[in-house]
């Protein structure tokens, strides 16, 4: 894998994560041509192109009847959760004043229906914005623990994703994915708004990407 | 500014087939000059009349993919939709010649699809784990 990173900033290319089956296939599967790096198709654009044989590939196109009514079914809940996307906020440091100008009426993140909330039990997003300290992890878990299924993370900043600056502090953690699953990484030191803003709106994409009522009929 | 009188008059102008597709994907019926298409297929418009658009509003991307989103504008449109430059690459003579041969295909944002970035490093490590090593017992 490491070899082939090198290999691939060498051609100054781009190389999908593919797993073992799709990369190597079996003698009786032929193996198929080599998947472009880029594309100006917009009916098949690049993001088709990484997800050809995934899991989600699969998972977005039913199989059969069950299968449709309940992916349908999922897209309306999907509909449903990233309409309304009520973050937690859990400002630390300097992040949470751009947390703030997302609600502020430049990038107003109500449009999104984005309301922030200020009790764990009623949101379901929670947006790290700053540095974890040590002494305020356990209180991160517990508020996280608090919050309703489903919920999301989003680590907003460098400090929430890795420390940032106080990595080789002793009083902080590196990365608020220690402590709780993050969904987006939305890196800045702070990120301004907008970025913030688009980190949102991937998080609205990966709940579009959701298909829980597929996985269990498949199981 | 979104007012029944301008809907009317951009749903005119810009035909019922196109407003219609407005209506699917930007939320506002809009109308102005059509400045350009990049490779994807958007296309980029400008409405430069502060009675009929606010300015801010006044450039806008109609984008060709279905599930859009900001990352499918290459930087070049980028640069003219965010007023870094006042023309369109396609009329702006800086783009136009100094377009390096060696620049990279765009490509849009891959969060979440298995080209997603993944960090990697290709120094050595600074720290090696300790690997015992056990002298045999002396018989």
């Amino acid at each position: 894998m490491l070899r082939e990173a090198v290999v691939a900033g060498h051609l100054g290319a781009r190389s999908f994560h593919l797993t073992a089956a799709v990369l190597s296939p079996s003698p009786s599967q032929p193996v198929s041509a080599p998947i472009p790096s880029s594309t100006t198709s917009a009916t098949e654009p690049i993001t088709a192109l990484a997800n050809r044989d995934s899991n989600q590939y699969s998972l977005e196109h039913p199989k059969n009847k069950a299968e449709y009514v309940l992916s349908t079914l999922d897209k309306v809940a999907n509909w449903a959760r990233q309409g309304s996307m009520w973050p937690m906020t859990f400002g630390l440091a300097c992040c949470a004043v751009e947390m703030m100008h997302m609600a502020a009426a430049r990038y107003d993140q109500d449009r999104l229906g984005i309301i922030f909330r200020a009790s764990p039990r009623q949101s379901d997003i929670m947006i790290v914005a700053g540095t974890l300290t040590n002494k305020m992890a356990p209180a991160l878990r517990k508020v996280y623990d608090q919050m309703p299924e489903p919920r999301w993370v989003v680590s907003m900043g460098s400090c929430a994703n890795g420390g940032g600056y106080y990595h080789y502090s002793y009083s902080v953690v590196r990365g608020c994915d220690r402590i709780v699953p993050v969904d987006i990484y939305v890196p800045g030191c702070p990120p301004t708004a907008e970025a913030l803003l688009y980190g949102m709106l991937q998080l609205q994409r990966k709940m579009r990407r959701s298909r829980k009522g597929v996985l269990w009929y498949r199981k | 500014m979104v007012s029944l009188v301008r809907t009317l008059r951009n749903m005119r102008r810009a035909g019922l087939k196109e407003w219609w597709r407005q209506m699917q994907y930007i939320g506002d019926a809009k109308y102005g000059r059509f400045v350009g298409k990049d490779q994807f297929g958007n296309r980029y418009f400008e409405n430069l009349n502060p009675e009929e658009e606010i300015p801010g509003r006044h450039r806008w991307v109609d984008y060709a993919q279905h599930e859009f989103h900001a990352s499918q504008v290459p930087p070049e449109w980028h640069s003219w939709i965010h007023h870094i430059r006042q023309s369109p690459p396609t009329e702006d003579a800086v783009v136009k010649s100094l377009t390096p041969p060696w620049q990279a295909p765009w490509v849009e944002n891959l969060t979440g699809t298995r080209g997603a970035f993944k960090t990697y490093n290709t120094a050595a490590p600074k720290i090696q784990s300790w690997e015992p090593k056990i002298a045999a017992r002396g018989a």
